[in-house]
């Protein structure tokens, strides 16, 4: 219920603020948001399996959103940074695949 | 039954619980494990709080992506920068066409305002050898007194042809303007011009250079000396530096000639 409430708190921030992106943040704030919504993903999943532990989903959101990051960063370094952000967009994505099939199954029992 | 009496038994024998109720038969309620303390309430704050920012940051990025180059790769880049440079060009040309269009218009309008003025200019002109405009301008004022005999139309007739040769411009007899058609006739005791009937003295205006005008009449043998010795008349020539010719013609109605566009 909380984290339902500060997305859309969040959202509705975003929507009549405008706050300037740092120019150094700009490559990272994509993969980094893809990966929270992974971690909400998560979240949500072990929310519907009464396995829901807040302590488990910060540190998940942290450690996804800097893994991700630093992945970008070392990409980048290294000169592929545009593949390894492809690389983990698809990893992150089938995650959330995979969380998103989880919580249908229990919603729907099917 | 036997439970009944094992409780009794119970009761009775252990004097110590003796308010101590068996509830197996009741199923035990299970206990809240949600104690609301700090430390959850905190929890629940952070998660909100950090939902909060990612919500935030998603919709910032999507507003982001509109304006941002920097997170398309180069190839993205590179046909972007074809793009903007086709339609570039596409631009040029239209402006170029467009600015061939607005100089040919301009020198259409420039040609237009010339020949109207042209034709204005030539439309005063021919307004005023019509006899349809007043005119004013140096010239010179002749008149004619009648003598001993009667001024014959011909010679009235040709000092209008000297006046034109001369240059006359505009030419007023009495109180006829002279045009192209018009004529002198002899009547009794005068000439009839263009239909009115004129009599001694003869007045001419002319519009021309007034030296010309003056010899035109005053060369020897020429009109003037034919008037004085032929016809014994008075020849006075006054030039004029204002003269204003005010009488003026109605345009002609033409019945069977029209003017070729």
């Amino acid at each position: 219920m909380a984290a339902v409430i500060g997305l859309i708190i969040g959202i509705v921030a975003g929507l009549f603020i405008q706050p300037t992106v740092p120019v150094a943040l700009q490559p990272y704030l994509p993969i980094m948001v893809v990966a929270a919504i992974d971690a909400l993903m998560g979240a949500a999943r072990s929310y519907f399996e009464r396995s829901f532990s807040d302590r488990a989903f910060i540190v998940s959101l942290f450690s996804n959103i800097i893994i991700a990051a630093v992945l970008v960063l070392v990409g980048n370094q290294l000169g592929v940074g545009s593949q390894l952000s492809t690389a983990v967009l698809v990893v992150l994505g089938i995650r959330i695949f995979s969380n998103a099939t989880a919580i249908r199954r229990f919603l729907f029992r099917s | 039954m036997a439970r009944e009496h094992h409780s009794y038994t119970s009761r009775t024998k252990s004097a110590s619980p003796a308010d101590s109720t068996p509830t197996g038969s009741f199923p035990k309620v299970k206990s809240s494990s949600r104690h609301i303390t700090f430390s959850h309430i905190a929890m629940r704050l952070v998660v909100c709080l950090l939902c909060a920012v990612v919500g935030m940051a998603a919709i910032i990025q999507h507003k982001n992506i509109q304006s941002s180059y920097a997170s398309l790769s180069e190839n993205e880049l590179v046909r972007l920068l074809d793009e903007t440079n086709q339609q570039m060009s596409l631009l040029e040309n239209q402006k170029t066409q467009l600015s061939n269009q607005l100089e040919s218009i301009q020198s259409a309008a420039d040609q237009r305002a010339q020949l109207q003025k042209i034709e204005n200019e030539n439309k005063t002109t021919q307004d005023i050898l019509a006899g349809t405009l007043p005119a004013t301008g140096p010239g010179v004022r002749i008149t004619i007194r009648q003598g001993s005999s009667h001024i014959d139309a011909g010679t009235l007739f040709n000092l209008i042809e000297e006046l034109r040769n001369a240059g006359a411009e505009v030419i007023q007899v009495n109180n006829v303007r002279v045009v192209t058609s018009t004529y002198f006739e002899n009547t009794h005791d005068g000439v009839d011009c263009d239909g009115s009937e004129l009599h001694s003295p003869y007045v001419f205006q002319a519009i021309g250079d007034q030296e010309a005008l003056t010899n035109s009449i005053n060369i020897a043998g020429g009109v003037g000396s034919r008037l004085r010795v032929q016809y014994g008349a008075s020849v006075s020539i006054e030039k004029k530096d204002a003269l204003k010719i005010t009488k003026i013609r109605q345009p002609k109605k033409f019945t069977y000639a029209q003017p070729i566009e």
